[in-house]
């Protein structure tokens, strides 16, 4: 996507999302004179946060319900779910990316952690404060693709719980928890 | 005597049904007894899914003279056949080319997966489809 600057693709996305219409997102804008110029501060309303994460999320669950039809390998069927947690790795970041996970690393009890070191939506993110600023702030980034990697797995019948975080930008690290329903 | 008669079918993955056609020439009394014989068929599907890992799975039913022919997508949608005749490459052809299709339908974003199929065009496709591999 073509990016002016994070805070206009920002803002755009709260405003699309039409969240809570009593506190216009203009009126915690920092302005662009200041300090922070070039840099949304993102409110630190975390209801709010936790209302963007839901509805990114969900998108992204229904990105990857489709992403999975319709890339999923033809002449043979994924039945481990390692296998299908590597397809995602190899095949689906390909798709999205051009690369692939770095590392994969599993305790072959329904936890596996996939991580990526140049994540690609990070690269050219930068912060004026710092690092773990950054990273906060970077965290709406990381969500889509939770989301994504999540209904890929349930559309092959495996419900799980996917988490990211960052340490340090540009890398990042999805967990991912099988949760079987007994 | 030989009217060649076919019932094809599509359930999703929570088992709803998505989708089912006639082709060939109807004997009408015989309509709801292809539906239950198909739907009947999808345990056996379950089975077969377990020893074979392909997509497409040939015959796993059979009917007096009826054979059930079925594919599984990889995201557990079943596409179901009800043939007499035994043509399995021409068969197998018809139901990749209805998967593309059901592809095609799924990505658009205003189709829920678990919802029945409603498209007029789908519906156009798929009869020109079977008459391209069936009839």
């Amino acid at each position: 996507m073509s990016t002016d600057s994070p805070t206009s693709a920002m803002t755009q996305l709260l405003s699309a999302l039409s969240l809570d219409g009593k506190r216009p997102i203009e009126s915690r804008q920092v302005n662009s004179e200041t300090s922070n110029a070039g840099w949304l501060e993102l409110p630190d309303d975390s209801e709010l946060m936790e209302q963007v994460f839901v509805k990114l999320e969900a998108v992204g669950f229904r990105v990857g319900r489709r992403l999975a039809e319709r890339f999923a390998p033809v002449n043979r069927r994924l039945v481990d779910t390692l296998d299908i947690v590597k397809f995602v790795c190899k095949d689906i970041w390909m798709l999205l990316f051009n690369r692939q996970i770095d590392n994969l690393k599993t305790n072959h009890r329904g936890i596996y952690v996939l991580q990526d070191n140049k994540f690609k939506w990070f690269l050219r993110m930068s912060g004026n404060s710092g690092g773990a600023a950054a990273a906060r702030h970077a965290q709406p980034y990381i969500w889509l693709p939770c989301g994504i990697i999540r209904g890929i797995l349930d559309s092959f019948g495996v419900s799980t719980v996917v988490v990211a975080e960052t340490l340090g930008l540009p890398q990042c690290t999805f967990q991912i928890k099988v949760v079987s329903d007994e | 005597m030989s009217a060649t008669t076919y019932y094809f079918a599509i359930v999703g993955s929570a088992d709803s049904p998505l989708y089912e056609a006639d082709f060939g020439v109807q004997r009408t009394e015989n309509k709801h007894l292809h539906q239950f014989v198909v739907h009947a068929a999808l345990d056996l599907v379950e089975d077969a899914l377990f020893a074979n890992t392909a997509c497409y799975l040939k015959a796993v039913d059979s009917y007096n003279d009826w054979i059930v022919s079925a594919y599984v997508t990889p995201s557990n949608v079943r596409l179901m056949l009800l043939h007499e005749v035994k043509s399995e490459e021409a068969i197998r052809s018809f139901f990749v080319d209805c998967h593309e299709l059901f592809v095609k339908t799924l990505m658009n974003p205003f189709y829920d997966p678990s919802t029945p199929i409603q498209s007029q065009a789908f519906d156009t496709k798929v009869h020109s489809l079977a008459k391209k591999y069936l009839l």
